[in-house]
């Protein structure tokens, strides 16, 4: 591991984290508890009945009002439990299991229930930051549609009945010579690698086949052509200065998002200069998050993908000096040159050995020339590590085929389908599979979510949640993380290593086998330890362990078959147009899709939420005569997808983009917090979005338009900084091209009007800035207030749009830490999102003038916390005021509702209650964080700075003697950002990284000329590239 | 009251010579005569109005503001349209009432009754909007800065919705007491003429305060009179002042505007002559007044909507001149998209009603037509409706970060409220003309010899 490419992070949890929770492993005897929501039910009314009691009471008693002790007797704990102090929040290091990139996390508890998750900032992949599906996931863990039991025939049983059904048919199963399929996703886990071979072991018929149905089946397989071996290459973008992408979202759902945005924000970071240390050029068919950051973007669709690959190999190899035909065969000549691209592949060349090829088709030919490129670039070894290779993805495309046809050849006895996979669903060929299985006696599913898979299993022995189980993860060679158990299971689930060890005749805990597993694999292979038990400590206390020393040999570069010539595709027919299915970022493949806040998490790019689109570019919608909202018919074979249309610029023609994992109607009711009826009736929509899994196996689909138009559940209405009728520039999120930028500081042409975009790198912010970082005021505006005087602390933020992603975790991880409602579809169509920070997206051109391929800016856009709080004046009853620390606070209980502040608010991210959310899902309520109120309605709230972290790390300096240090204290937005593009601190501090960020050459405010002085500053983007946006393709 | 001698040159009050006997006959007439089916007709449904507004009112405040169609960037829509145009329209009321009395504008005795019943009304429909707004509507007291024990709360003083509360509320009252304390000559007439025993006879003998006719009566009667003049003049100019600081000291554009005091207090005039004429031009044919609301009233009452409309257009002119001259982008962004921008239609329409269809009232003969007067006065009142809407939630749905602009449009519970409003208004107007004597009679008795021959036997024309 690279520690010196980890920048210093301050790590306050480390101190407080909690030891190895001293919990017994979970047996069935345990887990088998009483109906926990029963509990909570009687719960409730026993306290409504006391509230009421309790009420009456004190109106009797108002002269000596006083608090009473309940009337029934209360039990404390005899014995304090180590560590569970009533109040305190007790971090945990565990793993995230949302997806196959398991990063390290920190779960933060109160009072024994996990209520946010956080990156664990030692993990050496993910560095302390966490993606919203990260974030999200701890309200899966409440999710009152997870199975709460074993069932058999749809019945609920018992896990001894379940066991001897199975038991008895895998031996059946076996005795016939019939095959054991084990279906699963990736499986790093060493302890349930080690269940499953057990279970082989003991039916040799066992057969285990793995996909991922977000595969890089095509990378592997490509590897195993160019380097005998099938292995997924570490990334290292760290350590690349020229990085082009190709089909692949790396930044925003594509293998392990944080991990490579962490490390590409790493490599891009300058040291004193405003200009990215690394260029990053994206070819892709729509319009990604990662395109929308990459310095220069082309458009192209999937078809052509093969040819810029081999373009860019052409170049790179004629620069290079090499020769490609020694590799393989030259680009077919018929296809025309994209602009642009031999302009990527000189950057490319440039960097040898610092730059490569990051390719997410899933085109094995592709991936092979891909992998041919990236050998010209001398990228093996240095920007693309094959020694320490990722394990997250080694699902093979061909493994659910195969079992297909050995289930339809009867060949199959018992499918058992782990949980980290819904085959029935996330799989194209889920129809034939579904035929398949009737022709084999048992399925078992393990999931612990009602899904599709585990609908039609014959039997279901649902797993736990991964922050109620043991368990470990190998996301990379030399990178183990342990799963921690923080509460005990909420339903009578049983991990899967323990359903798979009892079938095999086991009956042990996982946490005995995992221990086992680490003894005999992991204890030997380090020196730290002598006892294994202070080494399963700290590994446990960690979460995370990194073995320097495991690496494979590096595979050597054989020259692979060349590619065999393609037959030129048919060109497109009438109403056909290549299809582009894509994970989002917000669902991904879809095994969230009952979470609320994923749900209503609007995409970063099309900024609609509550189900998918049909994205194409304006040209084709035009050609197509479509608008948005529009319903179009995706029909491939005899599948048929109705959903709307919408409109992305910048996406390549002739395509049509549609996200996974949505459409997973009747399966579990969404819990949103609907907006409560009382008398008539209130518009409530359910569930939304269309299953789109099919067009994974399909390049091209046919396009029909509906006469049915579904207006899109969008926050944001409009795209453009430029305003319409008048053409003017509204240039609040900042954006210049390093080219502009050394002109306009070049002396000779500082003073010319062309620059004047670029002219924040120099006059406008230093005055400004300066004076905020020192806390002054009313420098550069005439003001009839008396300033604010900031004694002890003066919070503030500072946001770099450069670093920036848009990948929204920040938007979760706020609703997590601050308990924002869900108000689900028809409240977001009316614009009434709740999200205290939400994510601003621009293009450039305007809405009459569209650019083909537009420049994206994201602005992440909160409470700026202004000294002249334009809410603060107006409010009639004093309910938003300013603390003593710069914070523009609301006072929910004071707090009538006149909505006057947020009229006045200029950058319009004050929130208000419109209805009471329902509460009425009491499992999902134990999320809610105890430290933040829970607003009623008709009171408005905002982002405050996670005012709460702020008085929890001042306490905890208190308590320590001393002053907070830079860094302690950290908003959730903050915390989990992956590119740590949002900083807090103190601006009354000079050496805080916020003041210093915010005295930087490219700081400015937003909405500056209002003299509102924020205390959020803004660090405009630049972007890596000669001058103009488009002058590069033209040339 | 001494009447003192006018020329004959001038045009009598009342259209017809009347003796004292014959005005209190007549205007005492409605009272007296009991109901009409008319008037039981328009009170149910004025009542059937009320209902629906309340109906939709209580499923607001039980359910929760997002009833309304309002949302994250428009905050205010229809409540504070319906607010800032009853208030407007109660101005006329006032003005009539008031400010007429200090300048000796005699014609006023005709209308000034129910034009401050009006102002009533209205004030009492603009007060309910900024209640119901509210997101917590049953805390509407935390806005009164009295004394309690939690601590240091207290009210926040540099708040325009504080001053607003302050404002209206002084308006009513004082509007209120002004307008009884007047009633007060007329309510003992009432009494006299009534049956002994009857619980007529009780009431107004009650609601009187022992009327007794001396002239010491008289004489403080007329100075409470005035003096109550005094301090309601200045409301009249005050009151939409600081409504329109509700606007003007935002940082909103198109709220933020130096211009909004005169403009909104001649809008509130504007609109006011406009409801009174509405009124008055139905209420003398039902009530069968038209010896004493003449032509002349009609004439007058259409002069001054002429008048306030050209200032108004004036201050929509400058508004624009500034927008553009001042180079603030935002400001002329917020007109271009008014008049350019998805609520165009409101604009061009507010326009057309406010700024071309009063030019009609500089002739003559449409100021003596009725119909016509009515349907220009009912345009200029949907005019000034729409301005306010205009102000509100044109400025607010686009304002300065582009990624939050979001459009607006009513939910049928705001337009029940807004019919609700109406049904208020009027039912309060229908028990105001049978209960309580619909003219000033004592003040039109005053008035009777005005510009007429001292023998009586003048001419009208």
């Amino acid at each position: 591991m690279d520690a010196s490419d980890s920048p210093e992070r301050p790590d306050p949890a480390r101190p407080d984290r909690g030891r190895p929770l001293p919990m017994a492993p979970s047996t069935p005897e345990h887990a088998a508890e009483p109906d926990a929501d029963e509990d909570r039910f009687d719960l409730l009314r026993r306290r409504e009945f006391l509230g009421l009691v309790g009420a009456g009471f004190a109106g009797l008693a108002l002269p000596e009002c006083s608090l009473h002790r309940p009337a029934e007797p209360i039990v404390p704990y005899l014995e304090q439990p180590e560590e569970l102090v009533p109040g305190v929040a007790v971090p945990y290091a565990s793993t995230c299991g949302a997806c196959p990139a398991e990063c390290g996390v920190l779960v933060t508890c109160r009072d024994g229930r996990p209520i946010k998750m956080e990156g664990n900032p030692e993990h050496p992949l993910s560095r302390g930051g966490l993606c919203a599906r990260g974030q999200a996931s701890v309200l899966d863990l409440y999710d009152s549609g997870r199975r709460k039991g074993p069932a058999s025939g749809g019945e609920e049983t018992t896990w001894a009945e379940v066991d001897a059904a199975v038991r008895r048919d895998l031996v059946a199963a076996a005795r016939a010579g019939r095959q054991i399929a084990i279906l699963s996703g990736t499986v790093t886990s060493p302890t349930l690698s080690a269940a499953i071979g057990e279970l082989q072991r003991v039916f040799p018929t066992t057969r285990h086949y793995v996909y991922d149905p977000l595969s890089v089946s095509a990378i592997l397989d490509a590897h195993e052509r160019t380097h005998g071996r099938r292995v997924l290459p570490w990334y290292r973008l760290e350590r690349a200065r020229a990085i082009v992408g190709i089909d692949a979202d790396f930044l925003g759902a594509w293998l392990s998002p944080v991990e490579l945005a962490a490390a590409r924000a790493l490599g891009r970071r300058g040291e004193d200069t405003d200009v990215p240390a690394a260029w990053h050029g994206q070819i892709e068919a729509r319009m990604s998050v990662t395109g929308a950051n990459a310095d220069q973007r082309i458009a192209a669709a999937p078809s052509t993908h093969l040819a810029i690959v081999l373009t860019l190999i052409e170049e790179i190899a004629l620069i290079r000096s090499r020769d490609p035909d020694a590799v393989l065969p030259p680009a077919p000549a018929d296809v025309p040159d994209l602009p642009g691209v031999r302009a990527m592949a000189r950057r490319l060349a440039e960097a040898p050995g610092r730059s490569l090829l990051v390719c997410g088709s899933r085109d094995p030919d592709v991936q092979l020339a891909v992998n041919v490129c990236n050998e010209l670039l001398d990228a093996y070894g240095a920007t693309l590590d094959l020694t320490r290779p990722s394990l997250q993805l080694q699902g093979s495309d061909a493994a659910v085929d195969e079992l297909i046809a050995a289930a339809a050849d009867g060949r199959v006895g018992a499918v058992i389908v782990l949980g980290n996979v819904n085959p029935l669903r996330d799989h194209p060929r889920a129809a034939e599979l579904a035929a398949a299985l009737d022709e084999v006696d048992l399925t078992v599913s393990l999931s612990g979510r009602r899904d599709e898979t585990s609908e039609r299993a014959d039997v279901v022995c649902p797993d736990h949640h991964p922050l109620e189980a043991w368990g470990d993860a190998h996301p990379h060679v030399g990178v183990y993380s342990v799963f921690q158990p923080v509460l005990a299971p909420l339903g009578d689930t049983r991990a899967a290593v323990e359903s798979l060890l009892a079938w095999a005749g086991r009956e042990v805990s996982a946490w005995e086998v995992q221990r086992d597993v680490w003894r005999e694999v992991l204890f030997a292979r380090q020196e730290r330890h002598i006892s294994f038990d202070a080494f399963w400590d700290e590994a446990v206390h960690d979460g995370v362990l990194a073995l320097e020393s495991e690496e494979l040999a590096a595979p050597r570069w054989r020259r692979p078959e060349p590619l065999a010539a393609r037959p030129t595709a048919a060109a497109l027919a009438d109403g056909e147009l290549e299809v582009d299915p894509y994970a989002s970022v917000a669902l991904g493949d879809g095994r969230q899709a009952s979470n609320p806040w994923l749900q209503e998490l609007p995409d970063p790019i099309t900024r609609a939420s509550w189900g998918n689109v049909a994205s194409v570019a304006p040209a084709t919608a035009a050609a197509l005569g479509l608008v948005e909202g529009r319903v179009v018919e995706l029909s491939v074979g005899g599948a048929t997808m109705r959903l709307p249309a919408h409109v992305q610029p910048g996406m390549a023609k002739g395509v049509v983009a549609v996200a996974l994992g949505h459409g997973r109607r009747g399966m579990s009711e969404v819990a949103a917090n609907y907006p409560t009826v009382k008398m008539f009736g209130i518009e409530r929509e359910l569930l939304d979005g269309a299953d789109v899994t099919p067009l994974l196996a399909v390049d091209r689909v046919r396009v029909r338009l509906t006469d049915a138009i579904e207006p899109l559940a969008k926050v944001q209405r409009y795209d453009y900084q430029t305003e319409p009728f008048t053409g003017k520039t509204r240039p609040w999120a900042r954006s210049t091209t390093s080219g502009a930028l050394a002109a306009a500081s070049a002396p000779a042409e500082h003073g010319e009007a062309d620059h004047a975009e670029a002219d924040h790198g120099g006059d406008h912010g230093e005055a400004d800035h300066g004076e905020a970082a020192a806390g002054g005021h009313g420098g550069g505006h005439a003001t009839l207030w008396p300033g604010h005087r900031y004694d002890g602390h003066r919070w503030g933020l500072a946001i770099d749009l450069g670093a920036c992603t848009g990948c929204s975790a920040c938007v979760i991880a706020c609703q997590a830490e601050n308990n924002v409602p869900v108000v689900g579809k028809a409240e977001v169509r009316k614009s009434r999102d709740m999200h205290w920070l939400r994510i601003d997206r621009y293009y450039d051109g305007a809405e009459d003038a569209p650019v083909e391929n537009p420049d994206v800016v994201f602005q992440p856009m909160l409470c700026q916390h202004c000294d002249n709080a334009p809410c603060e004046t107006v409010c009639p009853v004093l309910a938003t005021v300013h603390s003593s620390e710069g914070l523009n606070v609301q006072v929910y209980n004071r707090c009538v509702g006149t909505r006057y502040c947020a009229n006045n608010c200029p950058y319009k991210v004050r929130r208000f209650n419109w209805f009471d959310y329902a509460h009425d899902d009491l499992v999902q309520n134990l999320v809610l964080n105890p430290d933040v109120a829970v607003r009623t309605r008709g009171v408005m709230e905002k982002c405050s700075l996670c005012t709460q972290r702020i008085s929890a790390g001042k306490s905890r300096a208190r308590t320590e003697g001393r002053e907070p240090l830079d860094g302690e204290i950290e908003p959730a937005c903050a915390q989990t950002c992956p590119t740590e593009a949002i900083v807090f601190g103190d601006l009354n501090d000079p050496k805080s990284r916020v003041a210093q960020a915010a005295s930087r050459g490219r700081a400015y405010h937003v909405l500056d000329e209002l003299g509102v002085q924020p205390s959020i500053a803004y660090l405009g983007r630049v972007r890596n590239r000669a001058d103009e946006p488009h002058e590069e393709e033209r040339s | 009251m001494s009447a003192p001698v006018v020329s004959t040159l001038r045009q009598p009050l009342t259209s017809e010579p009347k003796s004292c006997h014959q005005v209190s006959d007549e205007i005492l007439a409605p009272i007296e005569r009991g109901p009409t089916a008319l008037w039981w007709a328009g009170l149910a449904v004025s009542c059937t109005a009320l209902l629906i507004g309340s109906v939709a009112v209580t499923h607001q405040i039980w359910t929760g503001i997002g009833t309304w169609g309002l949302n994250k960037s428009v905050g205010w829509a229809w409540d504070i349209t319906n607010f800032v145009f009853w208030v407007g329209i109660g101005h006329a009321g006032t003005l009539i009432s008031a400010v007429l009395l200090l300048f000796r504008q005699r014609w006023r005795t005709g209308v000034n009754r129910s034009a401050e019943a009006m102002t009533i009304f209205a004030v009492m429909c603009a007060g309910i909007f900024p209640l119901i707004h509210m997101g917590r509507p049953w805390l509407a007291f935390w806005m009164a800065p009295y004394p309690n024990m939690r601590g240091p709360l207290w009210v926040n003083f540099r708040s325009p919705l504080l001053w607003d509360a302050f404002a209206v509320s002084t308006y009513f009252t004082v509007s209120a007491v002004f307008w009884y304390v007047g009633l007060i000559p007329d309510l003992a007439l009432a009494r006299d003429r009534a049956v002994g025993g009857s619980w007529k006879k009780k009431l107004y003998g009650l609601a009187s305060l022992g009327w007794n006719g001396s002239a010491r009566t008289w004489s403080r009667y007329e100075k409470v009179c005035l003096l109550l003049a005094g301090l309601a003049t200045p409301l009249v100019f005050s009151v939409h002042t600081i409504v329109s600081f509700d606007f003007a000291t935002s940082v909103v554009p198109g709220w933020h505007s130096t211009i909004f005091p005169p403009y909104f207090v001649c809008g509130a005039i504007f609109s006011g002559m406009a409801m009174v004429l509405t009124l008055m031009i139905i209420a003398r044919r039902v009530l069968r007044f038209e010896s004493y609301i003449t032509l002349g009233h009609i004439g007058a009452m259409c002069k001054m909507t002429l008048m306030t409309s050209c200032v108004v257009s004036l201050a929509y002119m400058t508004e624009w001149f500034t927008a553009w001259y001042g180079g603030n982008p935002n400001e002329w962004f917020v007109v271009v998209n008014r008049a350019l921008g998805p609520y165009r239609g409101f604009f061009w329409l507010m326009v057309f009603c406010n700024m071309l269809v009063p030019q009609l009232f500089w002739f003559e003969k449409v100021r003596r037509c009725l119909p016509a007067v009515f349907v220009l006065a009912i345009l200029v009142n949907v005019g000034m409706w729409l301005e306010r809407f205009v102000i509100i939630v044109t400025s607010l749905h686009r304002d300065y970060l582009p990624s939050s602009w979001a459009e607006y449009s009513p939910t049928w519970v705001e337009i029940a409220t807004f019919i609700g409003s109406f049904g208020l208004f009027f039912t309060g107007f229908f028990l105001f003309a049978r209960f309580l004597p619909f003219i000033a009679q004592s003040e039109v008795k005053g008035v009777i010899r005005y510009a007429r021959a001292p023998s009586g036997g003048g001419h009208a024309r």
